[in-house]
């Protein structure tokens, strides 16, 4: 009897679930940053090397390799960067769904920061987004202080 | 601040060519077989399309039912596995055992079990008991 | 350190799923084809360096298991992870280990299996804290650097869909590849789904099994195995900050790719890229990439991008042709796709292309493309030094 690649019956195969679970520690800087969401209040961290406005803030700076901790208040508005329509259903992590498609997707150069923030947008036609526009947080009634207490950012009439 | 949380992951693996003839002769006909090299004479169970010396061992040979349990230990509440050689083969495999750990010897004959409903899985080998 | 080259090259039929094969099964194909065209036996090779993503089969240890494929029992073995980089920094490590002297022979093996995992459910379990709550997976990640390129740089989406008839057209004529589309139009690549304005299906990389793997020799042992071993004259490799919005216009500066080339040119003496480089193979995991790429690679001023793919310039029959064997395009087994880039460019020199051959190339680019944080630039050439 012989067996070659791809001249047998069909291949058997295992199906197999495997559930992943997990248990992440924030940090410090991630924890105040978090802990002010539940406020409404949004803060990066400057760098005392180049000055750049960290958001999400991180404790280290990866081009001066400096650790952070000038923490700056920036605003809930700012400026559209990039920006996409999703027609893939993406699947959630936190859920293993996929997010109902389509959804507007943006990198949101918030006031007073200096990197972009990704998340969702509120507008979902691709004739109705630019680069340039004006956007603002839309709140989540009751925070819970996580970066989905932001539900997505709106265009500014 | 700590975050929780969970996803699935599915997966579907192939067997492959071989690892397949291999579990569908033990689901049909309750025949173990392994790959026997044609350069080295090695002969490989459960059978791998690759031998190590680099030459494919696409030959199948009927191995067993018989056997020599090599080594084998206790799994607390899940009862002996072992390393066995079946007759006709090179390697050894691992599986369950199904005598009481205290009746097992390294050297020993033990014979393979077929489940009584098998559905093309290596469980339909149901594990090695020892030759009476 | 001492002069290394690629000397022989092997890959497996890609597919969106071989499911003939077992993993171990598909890494041997690739290694033994390897072995033969560089006419050795497993005997010979000294160490053995793996690459492959294990989140995408969520199988523990996959070394073990490719590395029974790969020769690797009883040789020093180890794994390189980093994303689409993973098999063109395996190659340079492979490089490495070859120049430092410790090896003579190092095969570099690279796999996946896509079709046996949940590739997009693995993609998501990105940073947890700040990715996870707001997903938008590769293609939407890309999607939105795109839109700076379009606003930026003018890129059409009718210059996009050229790529994607470029890349499928010469899959046609590499008989491992996985899209073969003799016949694609740019209409077709237009009406194709929309996936992540203004990316659609055809645009993006499948998903694929596959292997690839590579036979590396120091000085002398390249020579006597080689009849025209393919030099490596540059291996660069860079890394970049991890969060997508810490860079700005990512894809437009590529700030990894345009400073690995940069080194690699400069270690390669190479100063008119377009005109010394006879053949690149470049990882464009989405046709606007490819595009980026042109300029972050130095092809073209700022703004010319779209103009090299209209003119022909990177066709097979161009001045550079690009990606002759399809590129990531047209077969994406991510772990193997960096030593298929690294494999192609190496065919190349080798004069053993067949059909997608550039004639009388001497000097060839690889690229790698990580996860917009990192990127690998490697120059092979007929020439030692
Ligand atoms: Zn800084
Ligand atoms: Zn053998």
């Amino acid at each position: 009897m012989r067996a070659d690649p791809g001249t047998a019956t069909p291949a058997l195969s295992v199906v197999h679930e495997m559930r992943l679970t997990w248990r992440y520690a924030s940090g410090t800087a991630m924890e105040r940053f978090l802990a002010g969401l539940a406020e409404r209040r949004i803060e990066a961290l400057r760098c005392g090397g180049c000055g750049r406005r960290y958001l999400p803030p991180r404790p280290f700076c990866g081009r001066c390799r400096l650790r952070l901790s000038d923490w700056v208040p920036v605003r809930d508005e700012g400026t559209l960067d990039a920006w996409t329509v999703v027609h893939l259903p993406i699947v959630d992590a936190r859920t293993g769904e996929p997010r109902p498609v389509p959804y507007g997707m943006g990198l949101i150069r918030l006031d007073g920061a200096d990197t972009t923030l990704n998340h969702y947008l509120a507008e979902a036609d691709p004739d109705r987004l630019a680069i340039g526009l004006r956007v603002r947080a839309v709140w989540r009634e009751e925070l819970r202080g996580a970066l989905d207490d932001i539900l997505h950012f709106e265009v500014v009439p | 601040m700590i975050l929780e949380g969970s996803v699935r992951l599915p997966f579907r693996y192939a067997a492959g060519t071989t690892a397949s003839t291999f579990l569908e002769a033990l689901r049909d006909e309750g025949r173990l077989l392994g790959s026997r090299c044609p350069a080295c004479g090695t002969v490989l169970c459960p059978p791998r399309l690759d031998c190590r010396c680099g030459e494919r061992a696409t030959e199948l040979v009927e191995v067993g039912p018989a056997g020599t349990l090599v080594s084998w230990t206790e799994l607390p509440g899940r009862g002996a596995y072992g390393l066995v050689r079946p007759d006709g083969a090179d390697t050894a495999f691992v599986h369950r055992l199904l005598d009481a750990p205290e009746s097992l010897r390294g050297g020993m004959r033990v014979h393979a079990r077929f489940a009584e409903e098998r559905s093309g899985g290596i469980a339909d080998l149901a594990g090695f008991e020892v030759a009476s | 350190m001492r002069r290394v080259a690629v000397v022989g090259t092997g890959q497996t039929r890609h597919a969106k799923a071989r499911e003939d094969v077992s993993q171990p099964e598909l890494v041997r194909e690739a290694a033994r084809a390897a072995l033969e065209d560089a006419g050795i036996g497993p005997a010979e090779i000294d160490a053995v360096v793996l690459s492959n993503m294990e989140l995408f089969e969520g199988r523990a240890l996959p070394e073990l298991w490719a590395g029974e494929g790969a020769f690797a029992a009883g040789k020093p073995c180890l794994k390189v992870a980093t994303g689409g980089t993973s098999g063109t920094s395996a190659c340079i490590a492979g490089f490495h280990l070859a120049a430092s002297g410790l090896f003579d022979v190092v095969l570099v093996a690279g796999f996946e299996k896509h079709s046996e995992g949940h590739t997009q459910t693995g993609m998501a379990l990105t940073d947890p804290f700040w990715d996870r709550a707001v997903a938008s997976g590769a293609v939407g990640n890309f999607a939105l650097s795109i839109s700076q390129l379009q606003a930026e740089r003018g890129i059409t989406e009718e210059q996009a869909a050229l790529v994607a008839v470029k890349a499928r057209r010469n899959a046609a004529r590499n008989p491992h590849a996985h899209l073969q589309m003799a016949e694609l139009t740019v209409d077709e690549v237009l009406d194709s789904r929309m996936l992540a304005h203004p990316v659609r299906m055809l645009d993006m990389c499948p998903q694929s099994d596959g292997a690839c793997a590579i036979v590396v020799a120091s000085d002398e042992p390249a020579r006597r195995l080689c009849p025209r071993p393919a030099w490596v004259r540059a291996a660069v490799t860079r890394h970049e900050q991890p969060y997508l919005g810490d860079v700005d216009r990512r894809l437009l500066t590529m700030r990894t790719l345009r400073d690995a080339a940069r080194a690699a040119y400069d270690a390669a003496g190479i100063r008119e890229p377009l005109r010394e480089l006879d053949v690149a193979e470049i990882y464009e995991p989405v046709t606007y990439a490819e595009l980026a790429w042109y300029e972050a690679l130095g092809l073209c001023e700022e703004g010319e991008a779209g103009r090299l793919i209209e003119d022909g310039v990177t066709a097979m029959d161009g001045e550079l042709p690009v990606n002759p064997s399809g590129g990531v395009l047209s077969t994406n087994p991510v772990g193997a796709s960096g030593v298929i880039r690294v494999a192609e460019a190496a065919l190349q020199i080798h004069g053993r292309g067949g059909e997608r051959q550039v004639e009388g190339a001497s000097t060839a680019l690889a690229t790698g493309y990580g996860v917009y944080a990192w990127s690998d630039v490697v120059v092979l050439q007929a020439e030692a030094a």
